[in-house]
């Protein structure tokens, strides 16, 4: 690698250009393969298949960057799209806005919970959200009396939303899910990127000692972390019902691995402290195309695909991470040449 | 062997419990007796949709009318867990003093070691909606309608949906282990091979797991993936209302159909505004209802479960023990319930309520 270059840029801004390199070599091949890859149906339908898991997955960084992680998630949205729906389904006339806030609470109350024992309580996060991802479900599984929510019952308004565009361009929509999911991915970059909550996340995740010692409030930054995650994971529910519409107490079953697998391939550093919001979307980006290509591309059989989205997230984060590593070490390498040159040159000056 | 001895317990029975055994024997149909005391499990595929939810209707129906003092339990895994969740249901049966388990079974032939312990410890085993294939440890199958007329049924809605120009469909199932479906979409195979069904070609079988969501993806990726695609059949009440969604949401009701197997109240939008002008179904209730008494009357010796019984079930009147002509190769038993409704425009209205 050209010196000149890796004196201007961190290798870690590299990551993102490979993700993105990555994803358009996959649409690319698979663009080959798939009869009308790039028709605004096809188009349309990947940005709705993104919307519900990169608003999870925005939150999900808030936590991960602390060193710690949220596995409730899709407890949490399931709950959240199941008490909303029931609420609605008995109350037609509930204002929407009501609806909505009432998913955040529900994310609000779930995340508190995770937050108190992990920053509180001082569970281990992986441990104390693996509970809660079971305990979460099998509360919805007991108090729904297994009945499940249906589109009919719904009010029209709802059943309307998903195929509602904010603009449209030669049938190409943004739609309004797609939207929510943009504004609060880019309302998560800026809180992480440029305010002081943010910055303290990051410092907390790199060395929670350090940060504890230089007096920064870590207990509560954490468990504001996970309130974060909670209500992302609480408005997902609502996008969850109106996307789907039929919600059964198994709702969102499974999504908390596609989330994390997103987030990790997106360059967000289970160790903490590394990643941006930025890079988790291209995370949710890569993981959505991969499978909703598989799921339509002919030449496989059903049972292959699993295998092979899991081969490919590995290939991606093995493959991002061999190059990661070169470039930081040819990155420390520049920087050392240009301070042996720099002493070099004092040393000179002084003589 | 085994069935002298059953027959010698059996008269031994009958004769020290007096007038209920006799009844048994002395009548054609044999009748149970109220207010025993049975502990039962009524265990569903998985707990949350709404068949299985009126399946418990139906086996609280009849257990208020046979008095039973204990209460049935109404337990099951969450469809993700479904498999592994079953077998461990079954597994600890006997020892939660279980004398029956009506299961509707998700779990293929896995089932069976777990099944045979419990029926060793005594357990009775009365499968419903769905049977264990190759018949070991269930003691009898309360089938909902004959697997092959499924078949016939789903191959006649197709038939009545495309016309007779026929066309392209595939099939979204729901797991890959689920024998009810497995069964019907080997059925429906068979209709098709009728030259009367020539022009409908089966793309491919599909599964979303019973789940909401993920049968909504297959949904979509099947009408990406073909299409001249005209038709889905759904044989599964979960994955026939996200399919006919997935339809609405995309706009493409006029182009492609859904059709299989729902439940009224869950298709009435979509069979009004033509999404999915004809499914069937059969009564859950009933089914629920027919379970719990077959399932009492065998486990209070009122039947001993062998071919060739009748017995009276309340008010869905009688019923006869049969070999299971739709699992020819192996040694099953058949309670067959019927019949199908087939629902269109202008009858889903009045069964929706």
């Amino acid at each position: 690698m050209n010196d000149a270059l890796m004196r201007r840029i961190r290798p870690e801004q590299f990551r993102e250009v490979i993700l993105l390199i990555v994803t358009i070599g996959l649409v690319l091949f698979f663009a080959t393969q798939i009869d009308s890859y790039f028709a605004p149906r096809s188009i349309n339908r990947l940005t709705m298949g993104l919307a519900i898991t990169a608003v999870v997955a925005v939150g999900q960084v808030f936590v991960v960057l602390t060193r710690n992680i949220d596995l409730s998630v899709s407890s949490i949205v399931g709950m959240s799209a199941y008490i909303v729906g029931t609420m609605l389904t008995r109350d037609n006339a509930m204002h929407p806005l009501v609806a909505v806030l009432i998913a955040l609470v529900i994310g609000i109350i779930l995340g508190s919970v995770n937050g108190w024992l992990v920053a509180y309580g001082g569970v281990p996060s992986i441990i104390a959200t693996l509970g809660t991802l079971a305990l979460f479900r099998v509360v919805l599984v007991e108090f729904s009396g297994a009945k499940s929510v249906t589109t009919a019952e719904l009010p029209n308004w709802l059943n309307d939303i998903p195929g509602f565009a904010v603009f449209s361009v030669a049938g190409y929509d943004l739609r309004l899910l797609v939207a929510i999911a943009v504004v609060v991915a880019i309302l998560g970059q800026l809180t992480l990127k440029y305010l002081p909550f943010g910055r303290r996340l990051y410092a907390i995740g790199s060395n929670p000692d350090a940060a504890r010692m230089a007096g920064l409030p870590a207990q509560r930054d954490i468990f504001l972390a996970f309130v974060i995650c909670g209500a992302l994971a609480g408005l997902a529910g609502f996008m969850f019902l109106v996307k789907f519409g039929n919600i059964t107490v198994t709702a969102a079953q499974g999504l908390e691995l596609q989330v994390v697998a997103a987030v990790v391939v997106g360059g967000v550093s289970t160790l903490g402290g590394t990643g941006s919001v930025l890079g988790a979307m291209l995370g949710v980006l890569l993981i959505e195309v991969l499978q909703q290509s598989l799921l339509r591309w002919a030449g496989v059989s059903e049972f292959v695909k699993d295998a092979i989205l899991g081969l490919m997230i590995l290939v991606a984060v093995t493959a991002d991470s061999i190059l990661l590593n070169r470039l930081r070490a040819s990155w420390v390498r520049t920087r050392r040449k240009d301070k042996a040159k720099a002493m070099a040159m004092t040393e000179g000056a002084v003589q | 062997m085994f069935k002298r001895r059953a027959l010698v317990v059996a008269m031994a029975g009958a004769i020290l419990l007096g007038n209920a055994g006799m009844v048994a024997l002395a009548q054609d149909a044999a009748e149970a007796t109220k207010g025993q005391d049975v502990k039962m499990m009524l265990l569903p595929k998985f707990l949350g949709i709404l068949p299985f939810d009126q399946a418990n209707q139906g086996a609280e129906e009849a257990a208020k009318e046979l008095e039973n003092p204990t209460a049935f339990d109404f337990v099951g895994p969450t469809a993700e867990n479904s498999v592994a969740g079953q077998i461990e249901f079954m597994t600890n049966a006997p020892t939660g003093g279980y004398k029956v388990v009506m299961l509707s079974n998700n779990s293929g032939d896995q089932i069976v070691p777990a099944a045979e312990a419990a029926q060793a410890a005594g357990t009775k085993v009365v499968t419903w909606d769905s049977p264990i294939p190759d018949g070991k440890g269930e003691s009898l199958f309360v089938a909902q309608v004959d697997f092959t007329e499924t078949g016939q049924v789903m191959a006649d809605m197709a038939l009545s949906i495309l016309g007779e120009e026929g066309g392209e469909f595939a099939i979204l199932s729901a797991s890959p282990d689920a024998a009810n479906q497995n069964a019907w979409i080997a059925a429906m195979e068979e209709a098709l091979k009728d030259p009367k069904y020539a022009n409908l070609k089966m793309l491919e079988i599909v599964y979303g797991d019973d789940q909401s969501e993920k049968s909504y993806e297959q949904a979509q990726a099947l009408i990406a993936k073909y299409p001249d695609m005209k038709l889905i059949m759904a044989p599964t009440s979960v994955g026939i209302v996200a399919a006919a969604k997935a339809l609405q949401d995309e706009g493409l009701c006029e182009d492609v159909k859904v059709s299989g197997l729902g439940v009224p109240a869950e298709m009435l939008e979509y069979t009004m505004n033509g999404c999915a002008p004809e499914f069937a179904l059969w009564s859950f209730v009933d089914l629920g209802y027919l379970t719990y008494y077959v399932s009492y009357m065998l486990a209070t010796g009122a039947i001993k479960g062998e071919a060739g019984e009748k017995f009276v079930a309340g008010r869905m009147g009688e019923y006869e023990i049969t070999q299971d002509p739709t699992r020819p190769d192996v040694e099953a038993l058949r309670v067959l319930m019927g019949p199908f409704t087939v629902y269109n425009k202008d009858n889903v209205e009045a069964a929706a309520k």
